[in-house]
């Protein structure tokens, strides 16, 4: 009994190995993104999604490349939430790991950071996470941007939305961080040119524990809506001190807070009618998309989506995917392909001109009842914008 | 200027008060009796968060329960900790005379061994929950419920400890150890039994600081660090070691915060702290109530 049953199990054994050697190498695909260190939390749901794509990918059967089906496997370093790891790690995914693709890492400046080595190597990668006007700027070759949220596209529209609403005077507040102050460095002039007079002008350190004062002094001023340029966590601070105060503007806006899953989470019914950046939502019919990634994500991990750090990471994963399955994973092919092929995503249809993603408008969100919806421009809108009746408690 | 004496901002002063008084309370305990620096001591908060946001999470009990497991918890790490690192380092007579510097380092890796634990255990995005967010009426002002319960349990326990140190027989014991070590053994004070109880308090007020905070910030891996930063300027103003110190600190770094932020800018907060700090510092090198030669 026993020889045959070790003959049996080597079989098997032998049988297990041979069956991964049959199959096609899989399609090594690199990322630097924070792990550890502050960004970590920040960046955790960008990995999450690039996670879950993974899996989705070889459940299917693996990866399409030009007609051939591959698994996919990625590999991921730790910048530690330092920026300037993140060219080294890049360079080290080109030339050591050798990887087949390489997805985008956390935030503009990690962005920024790794422009130099793909045009070194002509490397092709799908930004993600990086709305910067500066960054734009630059026309690099290699790195395509599905945002929308630009800050110098984004204020004529955002005055726009304002200005139909009948807004004639705004409270803002920033945050003393380089996206808010980039951000008010456009909204202010296009404030400005549309009429609307700023009332109460406030910053604030990124440090800040309270803002009470901040709160007061928009409170003071009583515009008809309060623009409040924040990053997630200070954006928790206007909350509370808004609530506090019994904050009675009809229109608010927050830069970044209300997208996150923790902010929802924390709010609930407080935030309706709260606006936000973003272009995407799950509840627009016209991309069918949209909806069954957001219950994948959802059910996985137990969280909602970042409406747009993880929107735009699934879109960027969409489009290499669609690439790839065109044109293989010759990166001057890829580049090709990446650059003239109109994709479908989440979020629509996506073309690139130059760097920029030229079907995707400008866009708004606002919480409606629980849910983010898209309520500008009104062509693209999944809700029409409402107004806050009355002071949130 | 109206703004200036309206009660809203003496409730954010005092609410920012509070957080700063309890998590700098474990430190200078820990601080004061064995002279070892926790730069491990936000971490300790964030434990307590994470104790406190699953409790509610997996079986919807708010903070009110579960800080008090947030407590036992990370009491309990604090006496592992002492038993199984520091009072064996200070017994060798080598190591206890470098352990105060020492200790910085250990602790800047339990730091990182915590934090790196917890971003693994449980993935590094933020947690948050809804809870006792109802509005407050308080003469003139007005404020979330969850934040006055911050305010009440950090002064309460805030009193409970200064009267522990007054007059139980431990906390004496424990006062006489900060003032002096050679002289409390001398006097027949067990110095390893009252360094686990202060290494368990100290451990056990950075959970408790961490459930509490939990209810009106997202809790994350990486958050506690500020906290540590607050906390290191809160007792350093007040005087190392010195409880009541600590306290005065902590109250003072809130009203300068929010007080120097409505009379001049939020922009400048930390040009106002670290003014504050360096000027009080440059006058009393030894804190606001530390001795001369402590």
């Amino acid at each position: 009994m026993k020889p045959a049953f070790r003959t049996i199990a080597a079989l098997a054994l032998a049988a297990a190995w041979a069956v991964p050697g049959l199959a096609a190498d899989p399609v090594r695909i690199g990322v630097g993104i924070a792990r550890t260190g502050p960004i970590a939390p920040a960046a955790a749901p960008q990995l999450q999604a690039y996670e879950l794509w993974v899996d989705q990918v070889n459940a299917a059967g693996g990866l399409d490349v030009k007609g051939e089906k591959r698994p996919v496997e990625l590999v991921v370093y730790d910048d530690q939430s330092n920026f300037a790891n993140e060219a080294g790690i890049y360079e080290k995914l080109i030339t050591d790991d050798k990887v087949d693709l390489l997805l985008s890492p956390h935030s503009t400046p990690a962005h920024f950071a790794i422009v130099g080595v793909l045009e070194r190597y002509g490397f092709p990668v799908v930004g993600s996470t990086a709305a910067s006007v500066q960054l734009k700027e630059l026309e690099p070759g290699n790195i395509w941007f599905p945002t929308s949220a630009f800050a110098d596209t984004m204020a004529p529209e955002f005055a726009k939305l304002l200005k139909a609403q009948g807004v004639k005077t705004v409270g803002l507040a920033m945050q003393q961080s380089p996206f808010p102050q980039e951000v008010a460095k456009y909204f202010r002039p296009a404030l400005e040119e549309a009429g609307i007079e700023i009332v109460a002008d406030e910053e604030y350190a990124m440090s800040a524990k309270d803002l009470t004062s901040v709160v007061s002094a928009i409170k003071a001023a009583q515009p008809d809506a309060a623009v409040i340029l924040d990053l997630p966590p200070d954006g928790v601070l206007y909350m509370r001190a808004a609530r506090e105060q019994g904050l009675d503007v009809p229109y608010q806006f927050m830069l970044l807070g209300p997208s996150a899953d923790f902010f929802k989470k924390m709010f609930g019914p407080a935030l309706d009618g709260m606006m936000t950046i973003g272009h995407w939502t799950p509840y627009k019919a016209e991309w069918p998309r949209a909806m069954p990634f957001f219950e994948a994500y959802t059910a996985r991990f137990g969280e909602e989506p970042d409406y747009l750090d993880v929107a735009l990471s699934w879109m960027s994963v969409e489009i290499l995917q669609q690439a790839v399955a065109q044109a293989g994973l010759d990166h001057d092919a890829l580049r090709e392909a990446i650059s003239s092929m109109t994709f479908d995503t989440i979020n629509g249809p996506v073309r690139f001109e130059g760097v920029e993603n030229v079907e995707t408008p400008v866009m708004f969100l606002q919480i409606q009842d629980g849910k983010t919806q898209v309520v500008w421009p009104e062509a693209e809108a999944s809700a029409p914008v409402a107004k806050i009746s009355a002071p949130a408690d | 200027m109206d703004q200036i004496f309206s009660m809203q901002l003496l409730i954010a002063a005092l609410v920012l008060s509070s957080i700063y008084v309890l998590v700098a309370l474990g430190l200078n305990l820990v601080y004061g009796t064995m002279r070892l620096l926790n730069v491990a001591h936000g971490e300790l908060m964030m434990i307590g968060g994470y104790v406190a946001y699953w409790a509610f999470a997996l079986t919807g009990t708010g903070a009110l329960v579960s800080m008090f497991a947030a407590v036992a918890l990370t009491a309990g790490l604090g006496g592992a900790f002492y038993l199984a690192v520091f009072r064996p380092l200070s017994r060798r007579a080598a190591l206890a005379a470098r352990l105060e510097q020492n200790s910085m380092i250990i602790f800047f890796g339990v730091s990182i061994v915590i934090q790196n634990l917890m971003s693994l255990a449980f993935a590094a995005d933020p947690r948050s929950y809804d809870y006792l967010d109802t509005l407050i009426d308080l003469g003139g002002g007005r404020v979330e419920l969850n934040r006055l319960v911050i305010l009440g349990v950090g002064t309460a326990v805030t009193l409970a400890c200064v009267g522990f140190f007054r007059f139980h027989r431990l906390g004496l014991a424990a006062r006489a150890l900060i003032q002096n070590r050679d002289a409390a053994a001398l006097i027949g004070i067990d110095a390893d039994r009252i360094n686990l109880m202060v290494f368990c308090l100290g451990f056990g007020l950075a959970g408790l600081a961490g459930a509490l905070v939990s209810m009106t910030e997202e809790i994350t891996p990486f958050g506690g660090f500020p906290y540590t930063i607050a906390a290191f300027i809160v007792i350093i103003l007040g005087g190392l070691g010195n409880l009541a110190g600590g306290i005065l600190g902590g109250i003072l770094l809130a009203f300068i915060e929010i007080y120097g932020a409505a009379l001049t800018s939020s922009a400048y907060r930390s040009i106002l702290i670290y003014g504050v700090f360096i000027a009080i510092l440059s006058l009393r090198p030894q804190g606001l109530m530390g001795r001369r030669l402590a």
